[in-house]
């Protein structure tokens, strides 16, 4: 009898304070939602409509200052901007570069977190802690510092040739090459694809692996057929974060790439400063967005994934 | 050990190993017929799961032999050992079907597309789950999970089949359902079984012998009812069913002054209203009922006792006799005798 009134009482309350809870949770997450869309929503939208030559309101004082500005013919813009970057010979290459180094980055990131990652979820003890301690060095290096280091380390009078010279071997010089963004990146970008890919497979119970050792697999089919499987969604996951992050990076190629072919992040900087081609320089922005996108669809994939398996949907 | 040698079976001989500094097997021996399903009874920490392993695979014992079907086995891992585990909580992969997790091993072994269908199809047949064979983990019952990882165990024809707690995730409703499934399948297979359990309801009732673990060393092997009635140490009385722990002598249905330890059954002691050879006065001072029967605490003046009444239960207050069928007598924690 007494837990019968109390479930009235609850299901009252219940009843009672649902919608005053929905509100305040609304209420709650409206603060980062007004901000997102006032300081990201708002600029895309700007920035979009001046790629379509829209040049009044807000984007009136860049198309004064601006060189080489398309204003809209029709209704809804013009692509004059667009074609200006898709015939300029210089574009092909950077994007060549910019998805080149996304591309051979993401993967060795991947391997390297992934090789330590299962030595440490498999092999475990002391050594497999140092290694995956060491890869978290460089969250705590300043990118620029670490950019300087390595452009020195690999310079025509740094220490790699320094080092090979003694031995009368002509070691390449890489600074002011695509190799060098390479090196650059994947410093900057492993110790958070370590931290993800660790997690992952560290989460995976022994039991499941032990079952495979007891159904007679070796360790390799073990990685194959059961840890990288189960831990796909964060492997995608730290592949698809590390892939942006490069497409999008400017330092490290500013400091070790070539001039030209060089990365977008770079070239965008100098069509909108050096160049003083704002139009341009947000036509390629929106190139690596779209590209970036692309990426931001495998990380969508790999939720909806994990949910599915998991029974969530 | 010669003789064991030559057994079908499996046999523990002198099993020790330590983790962590610490002794969590102390020489163990044991020898398990082909065919037998034989139970690792204790409580936690008492080691089970250790031998368990060991036997497995997963861990290499300190020192001591495991032989398997007259094979030394003892050093090989668990890849390399005709032996299948079924763990605790199923260890099913998430990511693989039904019927994938159970061809796993078999397409390890490389077999032939239509034959791992064949023995798949087999095997869930024989745990009667065909009808999920496409499902995933996530989508089946924890019943049905239990039984997919008893068809991939089964598939890979082990010499013999290990089951970690199988059955300690299910309620108890399942539990009674999947132990008989499990017990028939071994019968029908007659497949040479060790399964750790420390519910003695459930090794009492599966196992053709159950092994009673204690601080790494068994303390009884014996069949379930010899063990019942007759515990040969205090620690395997107290452990299986319930008892009557007293302090002191045992003489002529009477527990008297003395340095022995009395274990009586509480089916063995006998209420009655009216006097019977061997019986004395006794009141009842508390009846807890426990579905089938009745556990009443009965106080006599030489003991308190509890005895297990399944008709005519009698009410608080109510004075009768009470006399003790059989009294199992301990002298230093070894069973000196019976009476």
């Amino acid at each position: 009898m007494a837990s019968e009134k109390t479930d009235v009482v609850a299901e009252s309350l219940l009843v009672k304070t649902t919608p005053r809870l929905s509100a305040l949770g609304f209420f709650m997450a409206l603060p980062p939602m007004l901000l997102v869309i006032c300081f990201v929503g708002l600029p895309i939208l700007i920035a979009f409509t001046f790629s379509l030559g829209f040049t009044t309101g807000p984007n009136r004082v860049v198309s004064i200052i601006g060189q080489e500005i398309h204003k809209k013919d029709h209704w809804w813009g013009t692509f004059g901007a667009y074609k200006d970057v898709f015939h300029d010979s210089r574009f092909p290459g950077d994007l060549r570069t910019t998805l080149l180094v996304t591309f051979m980055a993401t993967v060795l990131v991947l391997i390297m977190a992934l090789g330590i990652g299962i030595y440490q979820r498999m092999i475990g003890g002391r050594l497999a802690g140092v290694m995956t301690t060491l890869t978290l060095v460089p969250l705590f290096v300043p990118v620029v510092i670490a950019s300087w280091a390595i452009h020195t380390f690999y310079a025509g009078d740094g220490f790699m040739r320094t080092l090979f010279s003694h031995f009368g071997i002509n070691f390449p010089t890489l600074t002011s090459t695509v190799s060098a963004i390479i090196i650059g990146t994947i410093w900057t970008s492993l110790p958070f694809a370590i931290l993800m890919v660790t997690s992952g497979l560290q989460s995976i119970p022994d039991a499941l692996i032990e079952t495979a050792q007891d159904a007679g697999a070796g360790f390799f089919r073990i990685i194959r057929t059961v840890l990288v499987p189960l831990a796909i969604t964060p492997i995608v996951i730290a592949g698809t974060f590390t892939a942006i992050g490069i497409m999008g990076s400017f330092t490290i190629p500013l400091f070790l790439g070539p001039n030209q072919p060089t990365m977008l992040g770079v070239e965008i900087a100098n069509f909108f400063g050096a160049y003083n081609r704002p139009q341009q320089s947000i036509v390629m922005a929106f190139v690596v967005f779209a590209a970036a996108s692309g990426i931001a669809l495998v990380y969508i994939w790999a939720n909806v994934r994990s949910a599915k398996q998991s029974g969530r949907i | 050990m010669t003789e064991a040698l030559q057994e079908d079976g499996l046999v523990l001989g002198g099993l020790t190993k330590v983790l962590g500094g610490r002794v969590i097997i102390d020489n163990l021996h044991l020898v398990v017929k082909k065919g037998e399903m034989v139970s690792l009874l204790g409580p936690s920490g008492c080691g089970k799961t250790t031998t368990l392993r060991m036997i497995a695979g997963f861990l290499i014992p300190d020192k001591g032999d495991i032989l398997l079907n007259g094979k030394d086995v003892t050093t090989l891992g668990p890849e390399k050992r005709p032996s299948a585990m079924v763990f605790q909580n199923y260890a099913l992969w998430p990511h693989m079907t039904v019927f994938n997790n159970v061809a796993y091993p078999l397409k390890v072994r490389k077999l032939s597309k239509p034959e791992i269908e064949k023995r798949v199809h087999e095997a869930l047949n024989l745990v009667n789950l065909m009808h999920h064979k496409d499902s995933r983990p996530s989508q089946i019952s924890g019943g049905e999970q239990q039984r997919v990882a008893l068809a991939r165990a089964l598939v890979q024809e082990p010499d013999i089949l290990l089951l970690d707690e199988p059955l300690s995730n299910l309620d108890a409703k399942l539990r009674v359902k999947v132990r008989e499934d499990i017990r028939d399948l071994q019968r029908r297979l007659g497949i040479t079984t060790v399964i750790v359990t420390h519910d003695q309801d459930e090794a009492l009732s599966i196992s053709d012998r159950i092994a009673v673990m204690n601080a790494g060393k068994i303390e009884q092997f014996s069949t379930p009812q010899e063990l019942y009635d007759r515990p040969e140490t205090e620690y395997v009385a107290n452990f299986i069913g319930s008892l009557n722990h007293l302090q002191g002598g045992y003489n002529d249905g009477q527990i008297i002054a003395g340095s022995e330890v009395v274990g009586i059954r509480p089916e063995d002691v006998i209420f009655t209203k009216g006097q019977v050879p061997g019986s004395y006065s006794a009141t009842v001072e508390l009846v807890v009922p426990r579905g089938h029967f009745s556990e009443v605490y009965l106080k006599r003046a030489d003991a308190e006792l509890r005895a297990f009444i399944s008709s005519d239960i009698p009410a608080v207050g109510t004075t009768g006799y009470a006399r003790i069928s059989k009294a199992l007598i301990y002298q230093d924690g070894k069973l000196v005798r019976v009476a």
